[in-house]
């Protein structure tokens, strides 16, 4: 699963910047999240065309870096999370960051997890009965 | 009162006649022991012989900054290293240091100023003074601490950075005057403010300098907290702070010519400035046996007046700084060039090297935030990694420019690229 970084300042329509960028290249949001600190944030977001978004947001000027995350399906039930994140540390494996995808017509939610070793922690996922969604499942 | 009479009060005549026997020496001197004035006054067909008095200053060669540079550490020095008691060196733009020594006799005239100074301001013997410069490399310091021994008073040696203690000892000690840069003081009454003791101390003077500053500022600076302020200006080129002083008639600062021969001269075409024209400050100091400098431009602006101060004084008077006729910026008294930003960065690689400075005076204390842009190649979307390179350009900037500094990753193309020169500094100072 393909996501975007945007480094951005902390300022006032900072943030809208960039989406007004993607509106402008009819761009489909499915999930944002952004990261703060007092001076910066990270903006990371999944769309339906990573490489254009990619692309027009570097036209802007903006720092972009498009990168790897693992997406996996979410059952909406008490306890699915704690589940998930329990198999990822007892295989040893630290989480830098987690959000999640909400809307995708009627599918149950996807959680992006990025770790430090991407492919071991979606195959530890898929031995325990997780589905990891592919890019064309978003 | 006046700490040298006869030198400070000498009639224009005896002065002139006394900088005239005082220059030609010194260019003799300076001939025979300094290879690369030698050198320079060669290409001019100059021969110490030419220089018969002050009416021949004018032919000598500059000195800059540069030139310091260029010959360091010791290349201008004119004396043999035996001779040499001290030095100190102040932060270059490229890494490297400006040096300066001083003989034993150096040090004596030194002091023998600093000791004029705080003589005109009013301390004596009886006085406890604190020196809040930093004291090392920097001449605030030391060059304040054996001029106020000189003069007999009471010196406690304070140096920088421990503001509560310095109040502690201020009330415990019953000092009467203290030594600190102008903001520094602000900031101390502002403490002392704030604890409600700002009537509850001895201090009764200060001197105050290696920063600009206003006459808003000084007189701000007495009504806080019910003293005198005076201000004392110096670079480490020529001796270090005692170069001049104002007297309790402010009206400009005495500079002690018996030993620094002032000139103003237009920065452009270096020509003479008339008597009151604002014009850059360049200093010959006569008397200097291990680095005496031909006509060093000391890009600071300023006027010069000669007539006779009502406080009996002979000695010209040059009036409040009008800035730089440099980029030099002086933050915490510390002297800071954008060039060593740059610098910096780009030794450091990991940022571009695009930046923006931007000073303020934040309760009364000189900050400098460097904003640098963030550059794709170096993006991590890691927070974690963005704060550390945050944290390495801060400690780089640090180590370079010797204060600290606040950084800000910015967004590309965000810092202004106008034609030609940059706009690299942002000072919202109120220095006027």
């Amino acid at each position: 699963m393909k996501q975007l970084s945007v480094f951005i300042e902390n300022e006032i329509g900072s943030l809208a910047g960039v989406t007004s960028a993607l509106k402008e290249n009819r761009i489909n949001l499915r999930a944002i999240a952004s990261f703060d600190t007092p001076e910066f944030a990270i903006l990371r977001i999944v769309v339906d065309q990573p490489e254009k978004a990619h692309r027009s947001l570097k036209d802007k000027g903006y720092v972009v870096k498009m990168s790897e995350a693992v997406a996996v399906e979410l059952q909406d039930q008490p306890g699915a999370l704690d589940g998930m994140l329990q198999v990822i540390a007892a295989s040893g494996l630290g989480i830098n960051y987690i959000y999640s995808i909400v809307i995708r017509d009627g599918k149950v939610p996807l959680m992006i997890i990025h770790t430090d070793h991407l492919d071991k922690t979606a195959a530890v996922l898929k031995a325990n009965g997780y589905i990891v969604a592919e890019q064309e499942d978003i | 009162m006046i700490w040298n009479e006869t030198k400070e009060c000498m009639s224009r005549d005896q002065l002139y006649n006394l900088q005239s026997a005082r220059l030609k020496k010194m260019v003799q001197r300076v001939y025979h022991n300094v290879e690369f004035y030698r050198k320079k006054m060669q290409e001019l067909g100059l021969e110490p012989g030419d220089i018969n008095g002050l009416e021949d200053l004018h032919k000598l060669p500059f000195t800059t900054k540069q030139d310091l540079r260029d010959n360091y550490p010791f290349g201008l020095f004119a004396v043999p290293q035996s001779e040499i008691v001290r030095v100190h060196a102040s932060s270059g733009t490229t890494g490297k240091a400006t040096v300066v020594g001083y003989t034993r006799r150096d040090i004596d005239i030194w002091q023998e100023c600093v000791a004029r100074v705080l003589s005109m301001a009013g301390v004596g013997p009886l006085d406890k003074i604190q020196v809040a410069y930093g004291y090392g490399l920097f001449t605030g310091g030391l060059g304040l601490h054996y001029g106020a021994e000189n003069l007999g008073a009471t010196v406690i040696p304070m140096s920088t950075g421990n503001t509560q203690k310095l109040i502690t000892l201020m009330q415990d000690f019953g000092v009467t005057a203290i030594a600190c840069t102008p903001s520094y003081l602000l900031h101390i009454a502002e403490v002392l403010e704030e604890a409600g003791q700002i009537d509850n101390t001895k201090l009764k003077v200060a001197i105050c300098g290696a920063e600009p500053w206003t006459e808003n500022m000084r007189k701000q600076i007495e009504a806080k907290l019910h003293i005198k302020a005076f201000d004392i200006y110096g670079l480490s080129e020529i001796t270090g702070p005692g170069v001049a002083a104002d007297c309790e008639f402010h009206k400009g600062l005495h500079v002690y010519e018996d030993h620094f021969i002032p000139e103003i001269i237009h920065p452009d075409t270096l020509k003479p400035c008339k008597e009151g024209e604002v014009g850059e400050l360049v200093f010959t100091p006569v008397t200097k046996e291990a680095l005496p400098l031909f006509r060093y431009r000391t890009r600071d602006l300023t006027s010069i007046t000669y007539d006779k101060c009502e406080c009996g004084r002979t000695l010209a008077r040059i009036s409040r700084f009008k800035g730089r006729s440099d980029d030099m910026l002086i933050i915490r008294g510390v002297n800071v060039f954008p060039s060593q930003v740059e610098a910096a960065l780009l030794e450091m690689g990991e940022t571009s090297p695009h930046y923006l400075m931007i000073v303020d005076r934040i309760n009364n204390l000189d900050v400098l935030e460097v904003q640098v842009e963030v550059e794709e190649r170096f993006f991590s979307d890691e927070i974690k990694q963005l704060e550390s390179l945050t944290k390495k350009i801060s400690h780089v900037l640090h180590t370079a420019l010797g204060i600290s500094v606040k950084v800000k990753l910015v967004e590309p193309r965000t810092i202004e690229r106008s034609q030609g020169k940059a706009k690299r500094v942002i000072d919202r100072r109120i220095i006027e």
